[in-house]
């Protein structure tokens, strides 16, 4: 009995040291390296959100620790490996948090992992700018959640209000049964309707499958004018080579989620260059009129093009790049201006440095954003992706940019959807 | 409604003709050796790479068909001839074995997936002119599948029944201590069906990329599914039962994708499978219960 209750001691003040060495997550040490975490799945099948973590951490990193890092210290990544499972995430988070004790703030987390990760670190008071699209975000009570991309839906019906913007009146869906995919359909069909659109045909396919011939040939069958799509690149090769092989091919759409080499590599490969040339689009998130920011990423990004997935002008104007480039930056003056990296000082601050307003110096740069709290002056952060209006629920998103995508070369933007249009749609 | 119907009985065939390829290299190897070679998946991606290379090289199309085949033939009987017979002579038995295949098989994925650098890569193989045969649609290349898909059926069911080779391999597939006993060289039979069921499995990983046009390093893992239910349903050891079995599954997807959606499709597939296997359990179980002795 003697002995039990030793070890139930001793096993009680590993678990109190355990906690005591856990508690500081959400305050970050006052001395070090200041910790971010970037919540990725860097394996399984979602792995390649990686290149995207990639294009958007080494960059902004580099921007900050270049200008001299926040409040003098240098910003560490941690990479969290959500392995593509939500359940898998917390226990990576967990671990995480227990043996960082320089954590201070959250890139992510992503679609698969918010369910699981979002409670627990704003229990911990970490603010996270997170890259989950899902509605369930747009009116959270979550307090340190921040996000500066478009909920799903947003981007579903800008693509739905693009296409009546070509005159379309007949188009079909195309997406894959893998959560990642099937964010932006909800969006689309609604969208589709709304603006009084047929939708002739919707196609769900579950991924790298030998074929979807008679998916493609019930697709053609339908007659739709374009068709709007998401899912992993081989599973669109396969479905869109082989629509090609059937019949003529019409207009792609494809949706935020597909600008990527490892979309596009197969597409390519699989309709021909000059097919995805001429009839290949994606609505994309971020800002589509150059303001000075824009040059910034793009400089950041040349400057760790070594650390970045080849061929490296795919991050260039790349938009989903410079709104989690964005996320830092913003971040990392919310904490310069707080003179603090602990979560619970600097939360509020985030709102403080990208809301405009009279007397505020508006910067474009995390050095001149820096420099000017140094000043003593206030600031409006506007960035790659444009301004950063971040509403009483914490979320932000802009116009959505029309682009094509020529080979080896930056996208072109053919076309806007303003923020304005998506919300008249909604009424 | 109908139209899409007869059209997916065209599309069935192209389907079952990949599948039949694959199935009919796996049941041979499993009939004979009795191992349930997870591996096979690994060894398709690997043939299919090497095709991958044989492009890159600009070489041609015959070529690249032979690098496919003769990396998934010689990946195959190295690994049966030394990791798969080592853990054999340690006494491993018909779980140990899977396990240890299901290994090579993560090895093999990973491996290549860090070969390619973890990139995915087009496949641009000719798929020749589309055709028109009333409701059905085909490619020259899907025509030249399913012919090839006939030509191994053919050329294994040669073997098996009219060569001294075949006959030889099934004595050893029925009784494998007999068979040595009556001096039947089994060492050689190993040998060869080891080659084949490589070879079978490289021309596989070929065909699938021929058809979905790109390659990455999980391909044959993301089609061995199809090709083991395949293989069980048609009775393991069953060249002619695993070319009906993958008739049936690629007809059963393409009318499923056809008629109800292309996201039920592979559901169906495996609801057959369980269906069969609840109706005919022995299909699987049967045979490795009456030959529990691994022969690698």
């Amino acid at each position: 009995m003697k002995k039990s209750i030793h070890l139930a001691l001793a096993v009680s003040g590993v678990l109190t040291l355990a906690a005591c060495a856990s508690s500081g997550s959400g305050s970050g040490s006052s001395s070090g390296p200041v910790g971010l975490v970037q919540v990725a799945a860097y394996t399984g099948d979602q792995a390649f959100e990686a290149q995207f973590a990639d294009s958007i951490d080494f960059p902004a990193l580099y921007a900050v620790n270049k200008a001299g890092g926040i409040l003098g210290r240098q910003v560490s990544l941690i990479q969290m490996d959500t392995r593509s499972d939500p359940a898998d995430a917390l226990l990576a988070m967990d671990k995480t948090l227990a043996t960082n004790s320089d954590v201070s703030g959250i890139l992510g987390p992503d679609s698969t992992s918010a369910a699981t990760l979002v409670p627990l670190l704003n229990s911990k008071k970490l603010p996270m700018m997170i890259a989950a699209g899902e509605a369930a975000y747009d009116r959270s009570a979550y307090s340190y959640l921040w996000r500066d991309v478009p909920p799903d839906p947003a981007n579903g019906e800008a693509i739905a209000l693009w296409a009546k913007r070509q005159g379309y009146t007949r188009v079909a869906t195309v997406f894959g049964t893998d959560p990642g995919s099937q964010g932006d359909l909800p969006g689309v069909v609604t969208g589709v309707k709304a603006v009084g659109i047929s939708l002739v045909d919707q196609e769900n396919l579950t991924p790298d499958q030998p074929s979807y011939r008679s998916a493609a040939q019930r697709l053609l069958a339908a007659k739709p004018q374009a068709i709007i799509t998401e899912s992993d690149g081989p599973t669109a090769a396969t479905f869109f080579g082989e629509l090609t092989q059937l019949g003529s091919i019409v207009p792609i759409i494809g949706t935020s989620g597909t600008p990527s080499t490892s979309y596009f590599t197969p597409l390519r490969g699989a309709i021909g260059d000059a097919n995805f040339n001429k009839y290949f689009r994606a609505v994309v998130v971020g800002n589509p009129v150059a303001n000075p920011a824009v040059p910034a990423f793009n400089a950041a990004v040349l400057a760790v093009q070594g650390k970045l997935a080849k061929p490296v002008s795919q991050w260039e104007n790349n938009s989903f790049s410079e709104s989690g480039y964005d996320a830092v930056i913003v971040l990392a003056l919310a904490m310069d201006a707080a003179k603090s990296t602990d979560g619970s000082v600097y939360n509020t601050y985030i709102m403080q440095v990208t809301a405009p307003g009279p007397g505020k110096q508006v910067v474009y740069t995390y050095a001149a954003g820096m420099a000017a709290l140094a000043a003593g002056h206030q600031i409006q952060y506007i960035g790659a992706s444009g301004p950063i209006l971040f509403n009483a629920f914490h979320n932000s998103f802009g116009a959505q940019a029309v682009e094509e995508f020529p080979a080896n070369a930056p996208a072109v933007v053919v076309g806007t959807i303003s923020q304005a249009a998506v919300q008249a749609l909604n009424g | 409604m109908g139209e899409l119907a007869v059209q997916a009985i065209g599309f069935g065939i192209v389907t079952a003709a990949l599948i039949a390829i694959g199935a009919m290299g796996f049941t041979l190897q499993f009939g004979l050796t009795n191992v349930l070679n997870i591996s096979y998946g690994g060894v398709m991606t690997a043939g299919a790479f090497a095709a991958l290379i044989a492009e890159e090289w600009h070489l041609p199309v015959a070529i690249a068909v032979v690098f496919a085949i003769a990396t998934g033939a010689l990946l195959t009987w190295l690994l049966g001839r030394t990791l798969f017979a080592f853990y054999a002579r340690r006494g491993a038995g018909l779980f140990e074995m899977v396990m240890v295949t299901l290994a090579v098989s993560l090895i093999l994925q990973y491996g290549i997936d860090a070969a390619a650098r973890e990139q995915i890569y087009r496949f641009s193989f000719p798929q020749g002119t589309s055709l028109h045969w009333g409701w059905f649609t085909v490619t020259v290349t899907q025509l030249a599948l399913v012919a090839v898909a006939a030509a191994v059926f053919a050329g294994i069911e040669m073997l098996l029944r009219r060569t001294r080779l075949g006959k030889a391999l099934r004595a050893m597939a029925d009784q494998p201590r007999l068979a040595r006993t009556c001096g039947i060289p089994t060492g050689k039979i190993v040998n060869v069906v080891w080659l084949i069921s490589g070879a079978l499995a490289g021309l596989t990983g070929l065909a699938y990329v021929i058809n979905s046009l790109t390659i990455d390093a999980s391909v044959g893992t993301e089609f061995l599914p199809l090709v083991l239910a395949a293989a069980i349903l048609g009775r393991a050891g069953s060249t002619r039962g695993a070319v009906l079995a993958a008739l049936l599954l690629g007809l059963v997807t393409e009318e499923v994708s056809a008629l109800g959606g292309a996201a039920y499709a592979t559901v169906a597939g495996f609801g057959i499978l369980a269906i069969v296997l609840a109706t005919r359990p022995a299909a699987l179980a049967g045979q490795a219960a009456a030959k529990p002795e691994i022969t690698v």
